[in-house]
């Protein structure tokens, strides 16, 4: 009877918990069944009326009972609060398209990052950096380079005067006189900075950066200079860009050279895929991207060193001229205009 | 120098094509910079880049031989009329040189008969097509040889020379001379003059007079050919800003003994162009003959420094090519004469960049120098210039790049930390009137930035720019060092959902700014501040210098008023530092210190002080206590209001105390603490709070 009873109580129970959809719930039918006049406690209580010889069987059976109504009660409630936690962490989800939140961040002008990319190839071949006076006297920006004051190359350099003998430097190159007058080969220098020249159109700016290099040693032969300036424009640009080096002339170096590159746009074919001719190396398929030399016997002498114990190559660049064929920029007055709309595509 | 193709092959038997031509040009140092069909005559106009030491290029000859020695063609010459001999000309006009150093060669023709006109089509086109105006058949016949030869000619028209006493000398005291271009020139004392006379007709070797030019009615033309030196040709052209034809050529070296050969081409296509009869004989005035010394070539150096061994048969014949000759043979090299036209080879360095160029430096193989490391590698400016940008990126800022060139009334306003120290350097020949002076400071550059960005509907600003600024100093000598400006305009930029409040930046964000790239160059050093002193663009009340000592680093602060209502602005921030400065205060090593090992303890206090007192004076009091015990003080807030009376604010400082050798207790710390604020209470007679 009892035993009977301990089922249906089961089955009722089951059927209860099933039902009992929250937590309160289930906390009302653990004292419904298991409270101070709980129906389990009720049975327990009825227990004592029991004949002796069924009370062992039969209490066991309570108290299996007992246990299963708690861990069902424990684990209803463990469902249901995970339930409610999934309930809740599914409310709290947020648009995930919605934008980020960041402050704006700066940039670095773009003449500073090609400059910065010029100097670390120069750095990992073993050079070193110099720098020199914007303000330079006439002796190191020409004289010592061998540009006497009536030579006619001095007309390739339109000068900014701030005296009868100091003018701002035309180019980089001052600072190899200025090393080579304080110290002894080896050398091996870059020397980056800005340059002024008496211009000022699409092409050219006033003031505009360079890079100049030196290397001078007991050994240095042009064939070094071909290879040192060609793993940096591959570097710098593309490893598989075409360099061709062809005479040309400098006052401080000889033999002196021009060096080319294939053009970045056309790649060296020199016209449009329309057939026109290319913009940008105005269908040549080259471009003239370096000025390079054996550094001068001459300009050896105005140092102090022996021309014939030393040699050397030098090379100058412009920052600009590698900028804008790097990334496609047509004014050279875009990188002095300062636009933020400009300065922020260079991230 | 531009040039047909046809006229060319007047000079040199071409093998290739114009497209081969221009490229072995090129490749040999004269750049061809374009190449272009000439529509329907089967005929190519191209232009070379001749570059300055390659006079001899200057004329379709010397390119003819350039291109003998390049492609193997056989080189010609065009007909001429030799004069006859006779006295006809020495009896009609008289040369003397007297300076024959600046004139070493002054040679001469005459032609009788001449009837000015238009030059004949062939001749006119040509000049055209090769950039020269046409004028009229002896001016053009002139210009034509001109072009051909490389030697520059002038025709004076004879019947207007009062005298035909041609004296080649220095202006001296002759102060003017009308030019051909109808202006009058000032002459300075070193200018070389052709002179009728007394009389100056012509500046040598740059322009002629306007008396004696060749006119529609001239009949006698005397012909000019001489050789002028090229700094004394050079030092007139520039002075007076004439860039002619015939200086440019001069300036870069013409052959000394192509005179003859120019003229009597020019009396033969005066013949046939203008029906001119030529005077028997001719004037050949050579004082100093221009001689080339011979060059030892060494065959060492060649290899040494080009890095390929050429035979000597290969040298000797490339250098032969060229016109060169080589007179005498040794071990250790060659000794080696240039022809007359090639005045830019003097050295040995010369000559093995002939070698070089035609043997074509694409044949030079590339390879990498073995390299002695001297200190390579690292560059401390540049590791921290390139800290503090990325710094100032994270902070928002944008890099700007301004050129130094600016206003003399910018300078006065602006002038940087340079105080009463020293004057703006100025531009002698600037391009623009407002553009005159090197700026000493970068905030000029920053505010039209700012105004430029604003007017491009930027919502906000924040930019600096890393460079350079000028100045001369006591001794009238220009000093110049990088500074570091920044400028802060408006709520800085945010990306994302729109804030609910936008806070424009204070005077508090500047100094932060400051304090970080202290931190970034690894700066220990405590600035001082001070609002005394600071430029009067700024604020008087939100505005300080700061420094180490006496230097002054740096200044800081928000722009006058006056300022942002003259440029119709919101007040905004600026900060300029002596960057190259500050670098010199950077350690040059870091050494790291071990973790305490005893927690630390921090507790509060707050004052209530007169409304101008510093917060500062009250951590530098504490830190000058110099107490064991006390690690570090900071001021955490200033608060003015109810319930601070009127004129009063409370400033609150946190004060972190630890021990290095054991846990402070409680009470150990709360007494400290009490005594501490006890005695702040009576040094700065403030009111403790709380």
């Amino acid at each position: 009877m009892v035993r009977e009873s301990l089922e249906t109580l089961k089955d009722e129970f089951l059927s209860r918990i099933a039902e009992g959809a929250s937590e309160e719930e289930v906390e009302r039918l653990r004292i419904e069944y298991l409270g101070r006049k709980g129906k389990l406690t009720f049975l327990f209580r009825g227990f004592k009326e029991l004949p002796p010889e069924e009370r062992p069987e039969l209490g066991e059976a309570l108290n299996r009972l007992r246990q299963f109504v708690e861990d069902r009660l424990e684990f209803r409630l463990g469902e249901l609060k995970q339930r409610e936690k999934e309930r809740i962490l599914k409310a709290e989800r947020v648009d995930i398209t919605l934008p980020g939140s960041r402050w704006e961040r700066g940039r670095i002008h773009p003449l500073t990052l090609v400059m910065d990319e010029i100097i670390d190839v120069f750095l990992t071949m073993g050079f070193e950096i110099a720098r020199g006076p914007d303000i330079e006297d006439d002796y190191h920006n020409f004289e010592a380079l061998n540009m006497p004051p009536d030579h006619p190359a001095r007309d390739m350099q339109d000068t900014f005067f701030v005296s009868q003998d100091r003018l701002l430097r035309t180019h980089t190159s001052p600072v190899q006189i200025r090393v080579m007058e304080q110290r002894r080969p080896p050398l091996q220098i870059i020397a980056p900075g800005a340059v002024f020249r008496h211009d000022d159109d699409a092409t050219h700016s006033p003031m505009f950066h360079q890079v100049e290099g030196f290397m001078v040693d007991s050994h240095i032969a042009f064939s070094d200079l071909k290879g040192v300036l060609t793993h940096f424009l591959r570097q710098v640009l593309r490893p598989e860009t075409g360099v061709r080096f062809r005479p040309s002339f400098f006052p401080f170096t000889e033999p002196s050279a021009e060096i080319d590159i294939q053009c970045l746009l056309c790649e060296g074919g020199g016209s449009t895929s329309e057939g026109q001719p290319c913009r940008v190396c105005k269908g040549t398929g080259w471009l003239e991207i370096l000025g390079a030399g054996m550094i001068d016997p001459e300009v050896f002498r105005f140092v102090g060193y022996n021309p014939d114990q030393v040699s050397g190559f030098a090379f100058g660049m412009g920052v600009e001229r590698i900028a804008m064929l790097k990334y496609g920029i047509e004014d050279i007055r875009l990188f002095f205009q300062n636009d933020l709309r400009f300065l922020r595509q260079f991230s | 120098m531009k040039f047909t193709f046809s006229w060319l092959r007047e000079f040199v038997d071409v093998k290739k094509s114009p497209q081969e031509t221009a490229y072995a040009l090129t490749m040999a140092g004269l750049e061809v910079e374009s190449l272009a069909s000439l529509g329907g005559q089967e005929d190519w106009v191209m232009e070379v880049a001749v570059t300055p030491n390659r006079g001899d290029c200057l004329g379709i000859l010397g390119l003819a031989r350039e291109v003998a020695a390049l492609t193997g063609g056989r080189l010609k010459l065009p007909p001429v009329l030799p004069h006859v001999k006779g006295s006809g000309m020495e009896r009609l006009v008289d040369v003397q040189i007297r300076s024959p150093s600046l004139c070493p060669r002054y040679s001469a023709r005459m032609v009788l008969g001449v009837r000015v006109a238009d030059s004949p089509d062939w001749m006119r086109v040509r000049l055209e097509v090769c950039g020269i105006r046409a004028i009229n058949n002896v001016v053009d016949v002139t210009n034509y040889v001109m072009l051909e030869t490389g030697q520059p000619l002038h025709a004076f028209d004879a019947d207007r020379l009062a005298t035909k006493r041609i004296v080649v000398r220095e202006a001296g005291g002759i102060a003017k001379l009308v030019t051909l271009d109808g202006t009058e020139r000032e002459l300075a004392s070193g200018d070389l003059l052709i002179c009728d006379g007394d009389v100056p007709i012509a500046l040598a070797g740059v322009m002629g007079g306007k008396d004696s030019e060749v006119q529609w009615d001239t009949h006698t033309v005397l012909l000019e050919g001489a050789h002028f030196d090229p700094a004394c040709v050079r030092r007139t052209a520039k002075r007076l800003a004439i860039h002619s034809e015939a200086s440019h050529r001069f300036e870069r070296g013409v052959d000394p003994e192509g005179t003859l050969y120019a003229l009597d081409r020019a009396v033969f296509l005066l013949a046939e162009a203008a029906g001119g009869v030529p005077v028997k004989g001719m004037v050949d005035r050579y004082p100093r003959r221009v001689k080339a010394t011979p060059i030892v070539l060494r065959e060492k150096r060649v290899s040494g420094l080009l890095g390929i061994e050429l035979s000597r048969r290969e040298a000797e014949r490339l250098l032969k090519s060229l016109g060169m000759q080589v007179q005498s043979r040794s071990k250790i090299g060659a000794r080696v004469v240039p022809p007359s036209y090639r005045r830019d080879l003097t050295r040995e360095a010369d000559l093995i960049e002939e070698l070089a160029r035609l043997h074509g430096y694409e044949k030079i193989p590339s390879t990498l120098p073995w390299v002695r490391p001297v200190g390579a590698g690292y560059d401390f400016r540049l590791q921290r210039e390139r800290k503090v940008r990325a710094f100032l990126l994270g902070e928002g800022l944008t890099e700007m790049i301004n050129l130094p060139f600016t206003s003399v009334e910018l300078n006065r306003r602006f002038y940087g930390l340079w105080g009463d120290r020293g004057a703006a350097v100025s531009i002698l020949n600037p391009l623009a009137q407002d553009k005159t002076e090197l700026r000493l400071s970068l905030i000029p550059g920053l505010l039209e930035n700012l105004r430029a960005n604003l007017a491009q509907k930027a919502r906000s600003f924040y930019a600096f720019d890393l460079g350079k600024v000028f100045c001369l100093n006591a001794q009238r000598s220009a000093e110049e060092k990088q500074y570091l400006a920044a400028l802060l305009c408006g709520a800085r930029g945010h990306r994302g959902l729109r804030l609910k409040e936008e806070l424009a930046p204070n005077l508090r964000d500047a100094k932060g700014l400051v304090e970080g790239i202290l931190e970034v160059l690894g700066i220990e050093a405590q600035p001082t501040w001070s609002g005394v002193g600071v430029g009067s663009f700024l604020h008087p009340g939100k505005a300080a210098v700061f420094g180490f000592g006496e230097r002054e680093m740096g200044c800081l602060g928000e722009v006058h008023p006056d300022l942002c209502e003259e440029l119709g602005l919101a007040p905004f921030l600026v900060v300029e530092l002596d960057f190259e400065g500050l670098v010199q205060y950077a350690p040059r090593r870091l050494a790291a210190r071990p973790l305490p090992r005893f927690p630390s303890v921090e507790r509060d206090l707050a004052v209530v002080v007169d409304g101008t007192f510093p917060a500062q004076r009250i951590v530098s009091w504490i830190k000058e206590l110099n107490h064991s015990l006390i690690e570090d003080v900071q001021v955490f807030d200033e608060y003015r209001g109810s319930p601070i009376p009127e004129g009063k604010k409370s400033l609150a400082y946190t004060i972190s105390y630890r021990a290095e050798d054991r846990t402070l207790t409680d009470a150990e710390v709360n007494q400290l603490h009490h005594e501490l604020a006890a005695r702040i209470g009576d040094v700065f007679r403030a009111k403790l709070r709380g």
